[in-house]
Parts: C-alpha cells; sequence; structure tokens
C-alpha cells in the first residue's frame, strides 16, 4: 500500500515529514505555488487573502468531499452538476413562499432525495462497476438538469428579488467570527463530520472496503448497498450544501450553474491521491487537491494566462495526476 | 419459410429493444398523425432526411466509440475532438491551405490524440474514461484558446459543397460517407481477423492475453479508430454548417456512448456491433425529432429533455440489470 493511506496527523518526527514529501510531491507543489504567488503578489499571505482562499473554496470542496467517499467507494457521481442546479433554483424560488429558513431546508432535502434515488438506481439495476455509475448518474444529471430548467422555465432566479428576509443567506455569505467564515465554519463541520464517518465508523470502513475490491467485501458479509445509499445521499447533501453556498454568493440561481463544478470536483478529488479505482484515500488529501486547484487558479490569474489556457490546463493537470498515480503505484507494488 | 420469418423476427425483437423501440414511435406518431390536433410532418420527406442528416454526424461518431467500447475501453475525447477538428479545419482553409491538405492535416491530429490516449489509459493501464475526459478538456480548451471562443466560418464555399451536395434526390454527400464509414465498420467488427480480437480482447482480457493475441496493440487500434471517426465527424459537421464552434461537443460524447448502449453494445464489453449502435442512435434520434413535432415544448418547456433523460438511464438501467440477471444465473 502506498504512503498515502497513512493517517494524517499520525506522529510527526523528521523522517516520516521527508517520506511524506516523497511520496506525495503535491505538498511540494503546492509550497512551490505558495511561494510563486506570494513573490508575484505580496498580498498573498495577508490573513485577509488567505480568507478569501477559503472562501473561493465554496462550492468546489463541498461537491469534493461528497464526491471523495463515492470515489473511495469505487463509483462515480456525475449527477451533481444537475443537483446543485436543480437545489439552487428550488432554494432560490422557496424563499418567498416558506421563508428562507425552510427554504434552505427544503434545498438540503432535494439534493438528499437526488441522492436516494441516484442509489435506488444503482442498487437495483446491480451496477458494480464504475463505469456503470458513471453513465447512469450522467443520465440522471440530464433529468436533474431538466427538472430544474422545467420548474422555472429557464429564467434565471435573482436573490435580492425577494420580498422577504434573505438574512441568512447575507450571513452565509459575508457573516463571520474573527477571521473565520461562515462558510468556512460550514465546511470545517462538513468536513469533522466526514472525517470521522470515513475514520471512526464501521460504515466508513465498509465504503472503504467495498471500493477496495467489491466481490470480497460481499463475502466478506459487508453491506454493500448500504455503503451505495450512504455515499450517494452525502454526495447529494454535500452538492446541496454547495448550492446553497453558491447561491449565498452569487445572489441568483440558473439551472444550468453546476455544471462546471460535474468535472472540477472529481479533478479536486483525484489530484488530491485518493484512487479513482476505489479503496484508498481520504477527505483530508481532497481538501490538499481543492487548495491545490485553488491556489493555482490564484497564480494563472495573477500571471495573467488567458481562461481557456487555464481551461485546457485543467484537463491536463488530470491526465497528469492519474497517470502519475499510476506510474507510482506500479513501483510501490515492484 | 413463413414459420421461419417469424422466428427470425422474433429473435431480432428479443435481442433488439431499441428496433423494437423505434417500430413503436413509429406506429404511435402514425396514430397521432390521424388526430387533427396532433397531426405533424413527421412523415414528409423533408423531415425524414433532416432526420437522417442530424444523425449522421452522431453515426459516424458512434461507429468508432463501439469498436472501443466492444474492446472494454471507453472514449470520451470525441466531443472535444470533433470541435476541435471542426475549428482546425476552417481555420486552415481560411488560411490558405488546400481543402484536402487541410482535411488530412486533421486526420492526422486525430491518429495523434488516439494516439496519446491510446498511450496513457492502455499501455499505462489507467481509467480510459478519466483519461479521455480529462483529453476532451483539453482539446476544447486548445479550440477555445484558437478561436477565442467566437465560432468560426469558411470563406471558401468549396467546402461547404462536400457534405452538402445532394445526390440520389435530396440525399447529400454526408449520409453515404455515413453510410460508408457504417459499412467499413460493420465488415471490421464481423470479418476480420482485428474485429474477432476486439471482441476477445473486451468479452475477457485475460483469455484473450493468453490465447495470443496481441491485447495492448489491439485495445491501442480501437482508440486511434475512435479517434480518426470522431476527426472526421467533426470535418463533416463543419462542411455541413460550413461554420465550427469551439464548444460543439460538450454533450456528444456522453449522448453517443448512452446511444450505443442503448443499441445494445454493452460498456463492460465483449457485446455489440455496428448495426446495434446504428439502431441506438436513430432510436434516440427519432425520439428527439418525434418531440419537436409534436411540439412538447410548448406544453412544458424542457420537457423533451428530461424525457431523453429518463429513457437513457431507463435503458441503462436495463442494460445493468441484465448483466446483473446473468451473473445471478451462473
Amino acid at each position: 500500500m502506498s504512503a498515502s493511506t497513512q493517517r494524517l496527523g499520525g506522529r510527526v518526527n523528521s523522517q516520516t515529514a521527508i517520506n511524506l514529501l516523497k511520496s506525495n510531491p503535491i505538498f511540494v507543489a503546492i509550497a512551490a505555488l505558495a511561494v510563486v504567488t506570494s513573490f508575484v503578489e505580496p498580498q498573498f499571505l495577508t490573513g485577509e487573502n488567505l480568507n478569501n482562499i477559503i472562501r473561493q473554496f465554496g462550492t468546489l470542496i463541498f461537491a469534493a468531499l461528497g464526491m471523495t467517499l463515492v470515489i473511495m467507494a469505487g463509483f462515480l457521481d456525475l449527477s451533481i452538476g444537475g443537483i446543485i442546479g436543480l437545489v439552487a433554483v428550488v432554494t432560490v424560488t422557496l424563499i418567498d413562499t416558506v421563508g428562507q429558513g425552510p427554504a434552505i431546508l427544503i434545498g438540503l432535502s432535494v439534493g438528499l432525495g437526488c441522492g436516494l434515488l441516484n442509489s435506488a438506481l444503482i442498487i437495483s439495476s446491480g451496477a458494480l462497476t464504475q463505469a456503470e455509475s458513471l453513465f447512469i448518474t450522467y443520465g440522471m444529471s440530464l433529468v436533474y438538469g431538466a427538472a430544474a430548467l422545467m420548474y422555472v422555465q429557464g429564467v434565471t432566479q435573482f436573490l435580492t428579488y425577494s420580498k422577504t428576509s434573505i438574512a441568512l443567506f447575507d450571513t452565509i455569505n459575508s457573516g463571520g467570527i474573527g477571521f473565520l467564515s461562515v462558510s468556512a465554519m460550514i465546511f470545517l463541520v462538513c468536513l469533522a463530520i466526514l472525517y470521522v464517518i470515513e475514520r471512526r465508523t464501521y460504515a466508513g470502513r465498509a465504503i472503504v472496503l467495498t471500493g477496495g475490491n467489491k466481490v470480497a467485501a460481499r463475502l466478506a458479509g459487508i453491506p454493500i448497498s448500504r455503503s451505495i445509499v450512504i455515499i450517494y445521499s452525502v454526495s447529494g447533501v454535500m452538492a446541496a450544501i454547495g448550492a446553497v453556498v453558491l447561491v449565498s454568493r452569487v445572489t441568483l440561481a440558473d439551472p444550468t450553474m453546476g455544471t462546471p463544478y460535474m468535472t472540477q470536483a472529481i479533478l479536486a478529488v483525484v489530484v488530491g491521491g485518493t484512487a479513482l479505482i476505489g479503496g484508498r484515500g481520504s477527505v483530508m488529501w481532497t481538501v490538499v487537491g481543492t487548495l491545490l486547484l485553488i491556489l493555482l487558479n490564484n497564480c494563472l490569474n495573477l500571471l495573467e494566462v488567458s481562461t481557456y489556457v487555464q481551461y485546457m490546463l485543467r484537463g491536463a493537470i488530470l491526465i497528469m495526476a492519474i497517470w502519475l498515480d499510476r506510474v507510482k503505484q506500479t513501483s510501490v507494488s515492484k | 419459410m413463413n414459420a421461419r420469418i417469424i422466428e427470425v423476427s422474433k429473435t431480432v425483437l428479443a435481442l433488439q429493444k431499441a428496433f423494437l423501440a423505434i417500430i413503436l414511435v413509429v406506429l404511435a406518431m402514425a396514430v397521432f398523425n390521424m388526430i387533427p390536433a396532433t397531426r405533424s410532418e413527421f412523415f414528409s420527406q423533408v423531415n425524414l432526411v433532416d432526420l437522417l442528416k442530424s444523425s449522421s454526424i452522431f453515426l459516424i461518431l458512434a461507429m468508432g466509440e463501439t469498436v472501443t467500447l466492444i474492446a472494454g475501453g471507453v472514449d470520451l475525447s470525441i466531443g472535444g475532438l470533433m470541435a476541435l477538428t471542426g475549428v482546425v479545419v476552417i481555420q486552415l482553409i481560411n488560411a490558405g491551405v488546400p481543402i484536402p491538405v487541410a482535411i488530412a492535416l486533421c486526420l492526422l491530429l486525430g491518429l495523434v490524440v488516439g494516439a496519446v490516449n491510446a498511450f496513457v489509459s492502455v499501455y499505462q493501464r489507467t481509467e480510459p474514461f478519466i483519461i479521455t475526459l480529462g483529453m476532451g478538456i483539453v482539446l476544447t480548451g486548445i479550440g477555445l484558446q484558437l478561436t477565442d471562443a467566437h465560432p468560426v466560418t469558411a470563406t471558401d464555399q468549396g467546402f461547404q459543397s462536400i457534405a452538402n451536395t445532394e445526390i440520389f434526390g435530396p440525399v447529400p454527400i454526408l449520409v453515404l460517407v455515413m453510410l460508408a464509414v457504417v459499412a467499413v465498420v460493420y465488415w471490421m467488427l464481423r470479418n476480420t481477423s482485428f474485429g474477432r480480437n476486439v471482441y476477445a480482447v473486451g468479452g475477457d482480457y485475460e483469455v484473450a492475453k493468453y490465447s495470443g493475441i496481441n491485447v495492448l496493440r489491439t485495445k491501442a487500434a480501437t482508440y486511434l479508430i475512435c479517434s480518426l471517426t470522431a476527426t472526421l465527424g467533426g470535418v463533416m459537421l463543419a462542411s455541413q454548417l460550413n461554420s465550427a464552434s469551439s464548444i460543439a461537443g460538450d454533450n456528444t460524447p456522453l449522448y453517443v456512448v448512452c446511444a450505443v448502449v442503448v443499441g445494445g453494445t454493452s460498456v463492460a464489453g465483449g457485446i455489440g456491433g455496428a448495426i446495434k449502435s446504428a439502431i441506438g442512435l436513430v432510436l434516440l434520434g427519432i425520439l428527439t425529432n418525434a418531440f419537436s413535432m409534436l411540439r412538447i415544448d410548448t406544453l412544458v418547456s424542457y420537457l423533451p429533455t428530461a424525457l431523453l433523460g429518463i429513457i437513457i438511464v431507463s435503458i441503462l438501467w436495463l442494460d445493468s440489470y441484465g448483466r446483473k440477471r446473468k451473473r445471478e444465473a451462473v
């Protein structure tokens, strides 16, 4: 097994730190990017900017955290793009009729419902491979996206047009204690819960084992179906949280606003080092992967690289990350 | 004789759910046509030729994708490659490169992309769909950078005539090219040793390996074929519209893969065929066409997209469920 399964926050001495750096070039990449960026833009290391980076984490980190569990179990969820769009429009349109708090709750339940529907489809069809889950959730993404479009007739909904209070959204966007913004707090709470699920519960172990080898997991009496329900519900709810945070930040809801997050979330998870074949990884690594992506975006923006080249680079990084991970695995198994 | 025809048609229907679905859609449209309120132009010659033309590009792409899927791989970069090819071919022609040279250069571009896909996913043994997804993003990004996200138009009118010249009445060359691609892929899969090897590799990789098949080379070749058909599709699309956009292929790969699976080619590999894929694509094409002819979107806008999504999910679900039943029967 590779070193990336080592528990983060284990006993740290200089030797393990060096080993960790050697086997995880991602930290080197982040350090290099941080150094470059702080040279180009001296403001980079101020507390305000770091908080800004946490805010840029925004929707992506929530979607990516949910995706991590799905990928660890050896599946994929391409429907989060559709779920984010659907949750966003449902939440914003309901503010006037039921009030802001219930609207957010209904939005989150829509995310949960979508996740449960995904898992029901996958379990009932007996899909066990990543490819099957990929295509089924892609199809569902079309359905959720079309449902969102039908619901608002393709019209963008503006948060600021609401007649009742939208204080809760303002708080999520700009509120905070000290330098810790509310969205950062939501992120930390989600991260803590997911980390505990992943490391400290039977369900978490079952998810990792499902991803390691589905046949072996079934023969060992691990409830694969329960793992599938958990991962897709978590993914749906996390996408919904991401949608609410996104709506608070951009103050509008568009049925297609979730589309870019589908590939970016996978990218963040994979760059973080969670193996696409499942059975290996951690939500902590996804945080690191997302951080790297955000820093890279920052850096490229400061260097005034065109957005199209940035888009291209994202694809290239995805290919490189997976390829390097494979090379690393092959050298370890030798 | 009669009994035999019935028997053959029974097996065809049992094997080809998509074919049955096409018949149902056509019958439904015939019934709708008898009711004045829902009468449509569905059966008019113009619409049928239109249907053929609009399915042709996807059909060309689907032929390569079928070969890759049968070999147990998948190529999601075809959308990006198709869009980029269109952009490149038009920019080359506008820069004064002769049309045949421009097309040849584009096919070369396709081979390079296919070779990279094959190297990383086959020889380095990584997950093909995520590698090719990344490749699609790279290619779309290049297209965006080349065109600054604006559509480009060919100034040389000769280019347009490649796809649009009508022969056999209203049927344009584009349709003939599509039929030729289908015929070649059908022949290749059915009558060549390479075709047999493709099925063997997709059916059971290890067994194929120990039977002496060069599994790596066979699988890599399928990616080259897939990229070539995507490039050809891109050239034909640009020629048909006389313009190209760098984002034209955003939804193409998953639509094509879903249509191929709808036709009965399995995403697990080893099962499928050129005609099956063609039927799958025609079904999705006919459904989209029927929805727009019946003007469903005037009842509830965006309903056709939702229906298409539901149909795709149901057929993918059936595909997985069939495999589950087979697994449990063993």
